[in-house]
Parts: structure tokens; C-alpha cells; sequence
């Protein structure tokens, strides 16, 4: 019932934003959203399937540079076939690179090698004169939408950023269905216990490498909603400081979780924002609490408030039920 | 064209001992705490910042220059010292993911402390004057090649040496080898491990002195060391000081005939091979002898 109230609470305050906070800001919101999706699909991994991706940037900005790719040459495709054409082609390289990477790897050369595909990727992407090389694509114009007889105009910035929420919510409630329900359950079991999911009948590889292409769609969906953001899409938008976001966001937030890595998002952008005057002291507010999030609460801001909020409950009514996550 | 193929030959083994340099820290750092260091690059800039700020941006001699960087791998080993300490002994106890991301907090938090100690200006230091004359061997290469081939050869020795044959390294290499035996014989694990990490750490901030001349020193620094010097780590078997020095060395080399065969692509070959050596052999070409 809280948790109710404070996604409420939450899109009425991003449905309110525009009026009340200046264009700069209202920017920063819009990216937040993205990244906060582009998180959940980095903790679908991780909290789902128990795979630590180091290179999770590639499928982001594979999404962002498909988009971008479109708008910028002026391909003839409508947005938002360009918007599903990205997430595809997300999916559909994760896919691939799930069945190749999962098949021999865990740990740290899960971690290394989704790294060094990534970098290589990047390296490939900043050889290509089609994807303007290290400049990127620049100048990208927002779209119309055309829905059969309906025109939506997004150019103006407010327009774009309702539809930035409209789609992240869209996504987020979507693969909340996925992992409260029967998948989303299965996938847990091959996280916390591998082989006995295996005993129990469940496909462990086949569970995983639907994560990794899951992830890698949604991934590819928040970068193509980025790139009429932006307006610009360079190759840092695939670089391994790009993968890290998900990461510090879910750690932040909290991995075990779903809400999580959308308060994590937040959360650095909240840091980054008042921080930005002073160069260095936002990675060093991030490390500083990323370390003690890893040593002192690994279960992040989440964790810290339900532990709290058990507290407090065990305080008023005794102990609550065991079962529920 | 021989002429050609001869540079790219010598600039391989050059580059490949450089990342030698600021590998065998890491794999040091990873046989004996099992833990891969993502901050390790940082440390490396750290120690380049440091020994630029000792000696200035021309050093008078090369001794003054090897002082430097000693001075260099002295703060960074007690900055190891202290990390160990205070973060890389707790994760012992967290599973392998939040262990690599406790170190990238770490990357995170010395980049900061670069940026704002050091600022975002880009210097850059000459070799000594003892280093900086060009030797004909058919095709000129500056002593400052050799010299960094010779400090590569000469830590790899070291370490071979000092770890196979001597008490502390055999020390080191039985808490590593098995930490609860080694407790139960009477080793002050815990000591023994400080040290090897502070002197791991040391490693890298002396390879931070050793090579910051010619380069351009910046923030960025560590990143382009840093990925070669784990993808040589990782070929050459997680923990194995050999196998770093020889991934190291392969890694130069294809890097430096990449460059010649595929100038358009420079970079991607390495990234192939580390992405083929994974997939075929995820325990690396020369894997520690268990």
C-alpha cells in the first residue's frame, strides 16, 4: 500500500514537473527516466538472473545510434517504428552475444568479456563514417508522431518529455508484469540456486540468455529514447562510463529490489546536479557512498528503507510474516 | 619495408612491456585476494601525477628520475596499505559482483580526488637527458625504448625471483595458495596479505613514474594502459605473474602490427583475441599451476 502511494506520488510529480521547473531541468528529469529503464534492464540481469554485464552500454547506445542513425540520414521510418527497430536490434545482438558469452562464462570473465565486446563495439562505431565517427550524429531533430489519423507534434521539449514518460512507464510496468509473474520467478530461482533450478526441470541456459536479450531490448529502447533528447548521440554514449551507470544506480538504489535502480538513477542525478559546480567531488559523493553501500547496506537506499520500515513495524504490531520479498 | 615490420616489432615489445608494468600489480593483487581491481588504473595515473609533480617536466638526471618514480611507488603502496585496510579485507566476505563493484567505487573515488587535487590541465614530462638520444640498430630507437624494456624485464625478473625462491614470496604464495592452512601453521595471514597488496600497489604507482614521460599526462591516463593491462591479466590466467608478462608481450605485439596491416582499425585485433581466448580457454593460455 506504501509502495503504492510512492509510485503514485512519483508520476504525479513527473506529470507536474514542466510547470514547475525551468528547461535545463526539465532536461535533466527527462534523461533521469531514461537512465532509471535503462537501469531496471541492467537489475533484470542481475537481480533476475544473477549476470553481472560490464559492457551493458553497448546495447544502449546500439539503440541510441539506431535512432539517431534514422533522424539523421532522414530514413524514411516513422518514429516510433524507429523506436521498435531499436529495441530489435538490441535484443536481437544480445541474443546473439547471450548465446556466445553464456555459453562458457561466469564472474569475472562474464564481466571482462562483456566489457571488452563493448569497447569493441565502441571501436567499430567510432570507425564507421556512417555513425560520423568520434564526432557522432549531431542536429537530431524531434519527431512527429503519426498514428493513422492522429499527428502528434514532439518537437516542442514539454511534448518529448511526456512522451519520455509516457513509454518509460509503459516499459516499466511492463517488465514488472514480467518479473512478478511466472518467468520473472523462474528466472529468480536460477539466480539464487542454479543447479537446483536445473533439477527442478528449468532450462538454466535458455532462462539466461532470455534475460540477456530482455535486457538488451530494453537497453536499446532507452537509448533510441535518448537520442531526440540529447540531440546528440556520441560514442560516449556506448563507452564502459556508460555502462557503469546501471550499476552505480541499482547498487545505489538497491539490488534487491525492483524500484531500486529507479531510485538509484535519481538519486545520482540528485548528486550530480548539486555537485556540479565543483569538478570531482560528484564521483567522489558516488564512490564514497557506493563503497559504503557495498560494505555497511548492500541492500542500497531500498534495503536501508525497508529495514527501517520493518523496524518500526515490528515495533507497533510484532514480528511480520516471513515469505514476502 | 623490412625497416617497417622491424619498428612495428620493436614498438610491440615496447608497448607490450609497458602494459607488463602496470599488469603485474593487478594479477598480484588478484592472486592473492582473489579480487580484480578495477581501481588499478587510477593508481597508475596517481603514481604518474606524483612523479611529474617530484621531478617537474624536464628531470635533470635519470637517477633523479628513478627516484621520482620510487618516490611515486612508495605513496601508493601505503595508499594500498590503507585500502586494504579499510575496504579490499571486508570484501572477502561479498560475492564476487559487489567485489567488483566496490573496486569501481574506488576508481570513483580516486578520479575524483585526481580531479580535484591535480585539476584537468594536460602536462607532459621529457625523458632525462641520459634517455633521450636515438640508438641506430638498422632502425633508430630511442634509449628511452630500452629503458622501459629494461624495467619490464627487470620486474618480471624480480618478481619470478622474489615470489619461486625467496622466503616472503613463498610466504606469499602459501597464504594464496591456501589461507586457512596457512593460518592454521601459524602465517599472520592478514599481515602477509597487507604487505603483498601495499606491495602490489607499489608496482603500479613505480610504473606510473617509469612511463610517464613521452605521453601526455592527463585524467584519462590510466584508461589507455588500463584495458590492455586487463585483457593481458585475463589471457595470461588471472594471477599468474608469467602469464601476464607473456600475454603482455603478444598483446604489444599484435596491437603494434595492427596498427601496420590495419591502420584504418587500430585497437580491434587485441579486443578479438582477448574475446577468443575467453571463449576457448576462460582460464586463460597459462593458467596458475594449481
Amino acid at each position: 500500500m506504501l509502495r503504492l502511494g510512492a509510485v503514485a506520488l512519483y508520476l504525479a510529480a513527473l506529470l507536474l514537473a514542466p510547470a514547475f521547473v525551468d528547461r535545463g531541468l526539465l532536461f535533466l528529469i527527462g534523461l533521469t527516466m531514461v537512465q532509471a529503464v535503462f537501469a531496471l534492464s541492467w537489475n533484470l540481469l542481475f537481480r533476475y538472473a544473477g549476470l553481472a554485464s560490464f559492457g551493458h552500454a553497448m546495447f544502449y547506445g546500439i539503440g541510441a545510434y539506431c535512432t539517431a542513425a534514422i533522424i539523421f540520414h532522414h530514413i524514411p521510418v516513422p518514429f516510433l517504428a524507429a523506436v521498435l527497430l531499436s529495441a530489435a536490434l538490441g535484443g536481437l545482438t544480445a541474443f546473439v552475444v547471450g548465446i556466445i558469452v553464456l555459453a562458457r562464462t561466469t564472474g569475472i570473465q562474464l564481466a571482462v568479456l562483456t566489457l571488452a565486446l563493448s569497447q569493441l563495439a565502441l571501436l567499430l562505431v567510432s570507425y564507421s563514417s556512417f555513425l560520423g565517427r568520434d564526432d557522432g550524429l549531431s542536429g537530431l531533430t524531434r519527431p512527429r508522431l503519426e498514428l493513422g489519423a492522429l499527428s502528434i507534434d514532439l518537437t516542442a521539449p514539454t511534448a518529448y518529455y511526456y512522451f519520455i514518460l509516457v513509454v518509460c512507464t509503459a516499459v516499466t510496468a511492463a517488465l514488472l508484469w514480467f518479473v512478478s509473474g511466472p518467468r520473472g520467478r523462474t528466472l529468480l530461482a536460477v539466480r539464487i540456486d542454479a543447479e537446483r533450478a536445473a533439477f527442478l526441470g528449468i532450462n538454466v541456459k535458455r532462462q539466461r540468455i532470455l534475460a540477456f536479450t530482455l535486457a538488451g531490448a530494453i537497453a536499446a529502447l532507452a537509448g533510441s529514447l535518448l537520442a531526440p533528447w540529447s540531440q546528440i548521440i556520441a560514442t560516449d554514449t556506448m563507452s564502459w562510463l556508460t555502462s557503469a551507470q546501471p550499476m552505480l544506480a541499482t547498487l545505489l538504489g538497491g539490488a534487491g529490489s525492483f524500484w531500486g535502480p529507479v531510485i538509484g538513477a535519481f538519486a545520482l542525478a540528485f548528486i550530480g546536479y548539486f555537485t556540479r559546480t565543483m569538478a570531482g567531488l560528484s564521483e567522489i559523493t558516488v564512490g564514497g557512498i557506493l563503497l559504503a553501500v557495498v560494505l555497511i547496506a548492500p541492500a542500497g537506499i531500498s534495503g536501508l528503507a525497508q529495514s527501517i520500515a520493518g523496524r518500526t513495524r515490528l515495533l507497533a504490531r510484532g514480528p511480520r510474516p516471513e515469505g514476502r520479498s | 619495408m623490412t625497416a617497417q615490420w622491424a619498428f612495428a616489432a620493436v614498438n610491440g615489445v615496447v608497448l607490450g612491456m609497458a602494459v607488463f608494468l602496470v599488469a603485474a600489480g593487478l594479477t598480484l593483487v588478484f592472486g592473492i585476494l582473489r579480487i580484480f581491481n578495477f581501481a588499478h588504473g587510477s593508481f597508475f595515473m596517481i603514481g604518474a601525477y606524483l612523479a611529474h609533480a617530484i621531478m617537474g617536466q624536464e628531470p635533470s638526471t635519470l637517477w633523479f628520475y628513478l627516484l621520482a618514480s620510487l618516490a611515486a611507488a612508495l605513496v601508493i603502496g601505503l595508499i594500498g596499505l590503507i585500502a586494504d585496510r579499510i575496504v579490499l579485507r571486508r570484501l572477502s566476505r561479498v560475492s564476487n559482483d559487489y567485489s567488483l563493484i566496490a573496486t569501481f567505487a574506488i576508481l570513483l573515488l580516486t578520479e575524483g580526488a585526481a580531479k580535484l587535487i591535480f585539476g584537468q590541465d594536460i602536462y607532459t614530462v621529457y625523458p632525462p637527458p641520459a634517455l633521450e638520444g636515438i640508438a641506430d640498430i638498422g632502425i633508430p630507437v630511442t634509449y628511452y625504448s630500452f629503458f622501459i624494456i629494461a624495467c619490464g624485464v627487470a620486474v618480471f625478473a624480480l618478481l619470478e625471483l622474489g615470489l619461486n625462491h625467496l622466503w616472503f614470496g613463498k610466504l606469499i604464495q602459501a597464504v594464496a595458495r591456501d589461507p586457512w592452512m596457512a593460518d592454521v601453521i601459524g602465517l599472520r595471514i592478514q599481515r602477509i596479505k597487507l604487505i603483498s597488496v601495499g606491495a602490489s600497489f607499489a608496482l603500479v604507482g613505480l610504473a606510473g613514474g617509469i612511463l610517464v614521460a613521452n605521453q601526455s599526462l592527463s585524467l584519462d591516463l590510466g584508461h589507455s594502459y588500463l584495458l590492455l593491462a586487463f585483457n593481458s591479466v585475463i589471457v595470461g590466467g588471472l594471477g599468474s605473474v608469467r602469464g601476464a608478462f607473456l600475454a603482455a608481450l603478444i598483446f604489444g605485439l599484435f596491437e603494434s602490427f595492427n596498427s601496420v596491416l590495419l591502420p584504418s582499425m587500430p585497437g580491434t585485433v587485441s579486443y578479438a583475441i582477448l574475446i577468443a581466448v575467453i571463449l576457448l580457454k576462460p582460464e586463460g593460455l597459462f593458467p596458475e599451476r594449481a
